[in-house]
């Protein structure tokens, strides 16, 4: 087998084929999802080095938690919620990292992609996607990066994160105040 | 698509009702795409296939041990028989005191033994 060759191969027989150690079909499983977790992790914490070291750890522990997947679940939502978990982890241990060192306790690091944008007009939208996340409380941001970028339904939202469907939407409504304001300003 | 209509997007993605499918699509055609850098698979196999070596080695190692342990224990079991062996035919018994060489002391021996004359 080739790079590549396992490009029209079912989930299945690519978990399967991962945990007997075929590190092709682990390849491939990190090809169809990286940019799933980039759009997660980043979304997150924008991008910084530590969001390429989280999306390597997202991998990582799929990697040896496969032989615990049941297949009950998509494989795509089983890795949001690795990508998730991991990502709400690094929020809370740079809040308390950072309000050890400084005054603003909830100061984060969130940078954004520096991309050459072709347009002005580009670069602005994601300028401004960037810094209205960037304003949002986490648990906010957590739900709108869920919508937005992942555009995944209230239902599967409130799934992948464990939370009740009822937290979820009084979540939206209220991330939908906060964002309305945020966005006035940019 | 203006600001205005990205701004209108983000208040969308957080209405309940409304279908968030296209959204991803939409802001990624107006340049909100995020990316890991290139060659992030490679570096993922790397480190989890690395990995692996490093714990197939130490496997092999311990197995190694183990099987030297093994021939060490039974060339010592085989070294006990040998001496029992030569014990019995030498002392012609096993007790404590043919194991220590008294079996059947005569009383000079152990004068010489002892005052080493």
């Amino acid at each position: 087998m080739v790079k590549g060759s396992y490009r029209r191969i079912g989930e299945d027989e690519l978990v399967r084929a991962s945990i007997g150690g075929d590190k092709l079909a682990f390849d491939e499983i990190v090809t169809r999802y990286q940019g799933m977790v980039a759009r997660t992790v980043k979304g997150m914490i924008g991008d910084s080095v530590f969001s390429e070291d989280i999306g390597q750890e997202v991998f990582i522990k799929l990697f040896y938690s496969l032989p615990e997947f049941r297949g009950e679940a998509k494989l795509s939502t089983y890795i949001q919620k690795i990508a998730v978990n991991l990502t709400l982890n690094e929020i809370k241990r740079r809040k308390r990292f950072f309000s050890m060192f400084s005054q603003k306790g909830n100061s984060e690091m969130h940078e954004f992609e520096v991309v050459d944008y072709d347009t002005e007009e580009k670069k602005d939208a994601a300028e401004i996607v960037g810094k209205a996340l960037k304003s949002l409380d986490p648990k906010f941001r957590v739900i709108v990066m869920m919508r937005m970028l992942q555009g995944y339904s209230t239902k599967e939202t409130a799934e992948i994160l464990d939370l009740p469907l009822g937290t979820v939407l009084s979540r939206l409504s209220r991330a939908q105040e906060q964002l309305k304001d945020i966005l006035k300003k940019l | 698509m203006n600001l205005s209509e990205i701004k209108e997007l983000f208040i969308r993605s957080l209405d309940a009702k409304a279908s968030t499918e296209d959204i991803p699509g939409k802001l990624e055609e107006n340049g909100v795409y995020f990316n890991f850098k290139p060659g992030f698979s490679d570096k993922v196999l790397e480190i989890i296939f690395s990995t692996g070596v490093v714990v197939k080695r130490e496997a092999e190692f311990v197995k190694n041990l183990n099987n030297a342990f093994y021939r060490i224990a039974l060339t010592g079991v085989a070294a006990i028989i040998v001496l029992l062996i030569s014990i019995f035919l030498m002392e012609g018994s096993l007790s404590f005191n043919s194991f220590l060489g008294l079996n059947d002391p005569a009383g000079e021996d152990i004068v010489c033994l002892l005052t080493g004359i």
